[in-house]
């Protein structure tokens, strides 16, 4: 779902990445849904070369996807149109790069992240272009073959894919269906569609998985030979299949990955490590079997294998197999498996932490009444009356409605009015989880916005300070500068922290 | 006297005979016996008798005079004027239950109660609603006596403030003591203090507690640039 906040969270985004030109056509796109090159020229009075040069800039770094599709009557001859669609979940990603690095710091070599980090500030680089890279600065020019060693490493754990095709075709009742929805005016209605159009248009475009991963052939047989015989320098030919292929950071591969390490912290807070350990064994040793990112339940396994992936562990190694199952038990499997196949349903952990974000809010924003009388209604997942509510909460029966009607002018709950004769009526309450989600991440991407653009702020403000030199700094200026270290430390990460929270509402 | 109600409809002379009441009075009476444990409030009492102002008031302070009728508060409505036959205890609507004292939530002795329940399943590190309810009963810590209702109604109220959390028994560990499935009670807090849970992402920045999110734009009167929340935040 693409809130009116998330929005002008991805156009804020584009427009401190790229500038004002590359961001208007990013509106226009992420505002109108999919667009052709002259709609776009129409709609952002832009010129032609402006838009395609925008368009150029979007795609390269996997912000736009084009795709054709067949407009007119079959009989008579169908005309392929080719329009253009932003990619909402790639562009707010570019606010994650740093932990997409910080994931290939942990797990491979300097190298590796040096490879990633060029793939995420260019978008998408061949080969060759990855070797220029690594040599510039350097006095010997870096081999392609250890830079295809590196690339290989990527692609192993997929932190890096070959580019999707470029120009996919999509069969028309999706275009029909976009067509009729674009056309609609409310914006609620406007957002689902486009989505999956989104969804569809990617399906469409992604390669086979055999592809995706893997090296072209002749690279691959060049590299090996290199190895064995550890010889000479030639390695690729120019007419190479190889000096043409395009890759790219696979997003989907690290959002899977810090899906895997909320989920594990969630049960670490949650329940306790023992619990955390025997997750986290489960979704390594299944991480290849995981189909799409938001798989609901882990992969069905025996107790015995649990157990030996367990004790692969330094903690593991400390659990008997009864303190394994009752962990398992508290995960929420129940006590006795048909089969031995314990799955552990994933969703569920994921929805407690969003439960327990929503409800930190509550309690900050409305105090601890409020919060108490919002997780009744949360867990009862029913319609209470208002008194019923006071009852249950301690919360004083004059005060409740107060508190009620507070929490559901600011659409954190929903309110029906029951009426028994014309004088006589109660109100009854709910939280009504699927609406107040997207509200929540509405807000959350509001704030988000706000971090940022308060850091541009301050940024702006003290400009002159961070062009004094550093041993200039002493006295009052000294002071400052302290203070904008500071408020920039604390901007930054609770950036960084609210953005987790904005994939666990949205991505995981 | 039986609390068994009487009808609606009163014979004339349902009252206590030894009391002599004139006929205004046997009405009124009769109006609020009849409502019984909920009492009647003075403005219905006269729509319902149809008697005139004055005699009603009147003839109110006589039978009050008389031990008849007694003045309750109605948890409802404080402000106004209820009366309920002497022989009746309000009901709970009336006081708003067993947590209200005088139509006022006694929040103090809530507080003294949950406090004691999460004290002791912190030392308990477990604890069952049959071992808490026993511990009440057996400390003698309260001289008022507490109900197995109330304790219900109190840890379900510290399940929802986060104090406690509600647990399935895995016979394992901590649990040992306990039946496998038995639903327990465990503190929240692993050091046991009471506390607000921890911040979530978004409550932690100005605008996860911001009142006036919804009025902030970029270039607006309120914006991320003069708000005051920031200011105060960036206080360094």
């Amino acid at each position: 779902m693409v809130t009116q906040n998330g929005i002008k969270f991805a156009v804020h985004l584009i427009t401190n990445h790229f500038g004002n030109l590359v961001s208007k056509v990013c509106e226009n796109l992420l505002k109108r849904g999919p667009l052709s090159l002259e709609k776009l020229v129409k709609f952002t009075e832009l010129t032609k070369e402006q838009v395609k040069n925008s368009l150029l800039v979007l795609v390269q770094h996997n912000c736009v996807q084009a795709f054709t599709f067949d407009e007119g009557d079959d009989r008579e001859g169908a005309k392929a149109i080719t329009e253009y669609v932003a990619l909402f979940d790639n562009i707010i990603h570019r606010l994650r790069f740093p932990k997409f690095l910080e994931i290939v710091s942990q797990e491979l070599d300097d190298e590796c992240v040096e490879l990633l980090e060029g793939l995420l500030r260019d978008g998408r680089l061949t080969l060759k272009q990855m070797v220029d890279r690594a040599s510039q600065g350097k006095e010997n020019p870096v081999a392609m073959d250890f830079v295809q060693e590196n690339l290989r490493k990527l692609l192993a754990v997929r932190y890096v894919e070959r580019c999707p095709d470029p120009e996919p075709f999509v069969s028309k009742p999706v275009k029909e269906e976009t067509t009729r929805k674009r056309g609609a005016k409310s914006a609620k209605t406007d957002v689902v569609p486009r989505q999956t159009m989104e969804q569809l248009i990617m399906e469409a475009a992604v390669l086979g998985e055999g592809i995706r991963f893997s090296l072209p052939s002749n690279t691959e047989s060049n590299a090996d030979g290199e190895t064995n015989a550890d010889g000479s320098p030639m390695i690729i030919d120019g007419t190479s299949q190889a000096e043409s292929t395009l890759w790219r950071a696979n997003f989907e591969e690290f959002i899977r990955r810090l899906r895997r390490k909320a989920l594990i912290e969630n049960v670490r807070a949650r329940l306790d490590d023992g619990a955390a350990v025997i997750l986290s064994a489960i979704l390594e040793s299944t991480k290849t079997a995981e189909k799409k990112v938001k798989m609901e339940n882990s992969v069905p396994m025996s107790l015995d294998t649990i157990f030996t992936e367990v004790m692969k562990t330094e903690f593991g190694r400390t659990m008997t197999i009864d303190r394994v199952r009752a962990s398992l038990i508290q995960l929420g499997c129940p006590s006795r498996m048909l089969e031995d196949s314990y799955s552990i349903d994933l969703k569920n952990v994921l929805e407690l932490a969003r439960n327990e974000e929503v409800e930190s809010i509550v309690l900050k924003r409305y105090g601890k009444d409020a919060y108490r009388i919002f997780r009744l209604l949360s867990k009862a997942g029913r319609l209470l009356e208002t008194d019923k509510i006071a009852d249950s909460t301690f919360v004083e029966k004059k005060d409740a409605p107060k508190i009620l009607s507070r929490l559901w002018t600011d659409n954190y709950l929903h309110m029906e009015k029951l009426a028994l004769s014309t004088t006589k009526s109660f109100l009854l309450w709910k939280v009504n989880n699927p609406v107040l989600r997207v509200h929540v991440l509405d807000e959350m991407y509001h704030a988000a916005l706000n971090l940022s653009l308060r850091m541009a702020f301050e940024q702006e403000k003290d400009e002159e300070l961070l062009t004094i030199p550093k041993d200039k700094i002493v006295g009052p200026i000294q002071k400052r500068y302290k203070r904008l270290r500071n408020v920039w430390l604390l901007l930054g990460s609770s950036l960084m922290k609210l953005d987790d929270a904005l994939m666990l509402f949205h991505d995981f | 006297m039986s609390r068994l109600p009487s009808l609606k409809r009163k014979q004339p002379d349902s009252g206590p005979s030894s009391v002599a009441l004139t006929d205004h009075e046997r009405i009124l009476y009769n109006v609020i016996r009849s409502k019984r444990d909920m009492g009647i409030w003075t403005r219905d009492l006269k729509r319902e008798s149809n008697l005139a102002d004055n005699v009603v008031n009147k003839s109110l302070k006589s039978l009050e005079g008389k031990k008849l009728i007694k003045e309750v508060v109605n948890i409802q409505n404080k402000g106004r004027k209820h009366y309920m036959a002497a022989e009746f205890e309000p009901s709970k609507e009336i006081t708003g239950g067993d947590w209200y004292s005088e139509g006022i939530l006694d929040v103090d002795f809530i507080n003294i109660v949950k406090d004691q329940c999460l004290k002791h399943i912190f030392r308990q590190k477990v604890a069952t609603f049959d071992g808490v309810s026993e511990w009440i009963r057996k400390s003698g810590i309260f001289k008022a006596e507490i109900t197995q209702q109330q304790i219900e109604e109190i840890l379900r109220a510290l399940v929802l403030d986060n104090e406690i959390t509600e647990v399935k028994s895995t016979g394992f560990g901590e649990f040992a003591s306990v039946p496998i499935g038995r639903v327990c009670y465990k503190c929240t807090s692993k050091s046991g203090h009471k506390g607000e849970p921890k911040a979530g992402a978004m409550a932690s920045v100005p605008c996860g507690v911001c009142p006036r999110i919804s009025l902030c734009t970029p270039d607006g009167i309120i914006s991320p640039g003069t708000c005051v929340y920031y200011e105060k935040w960036l206080d360094f």
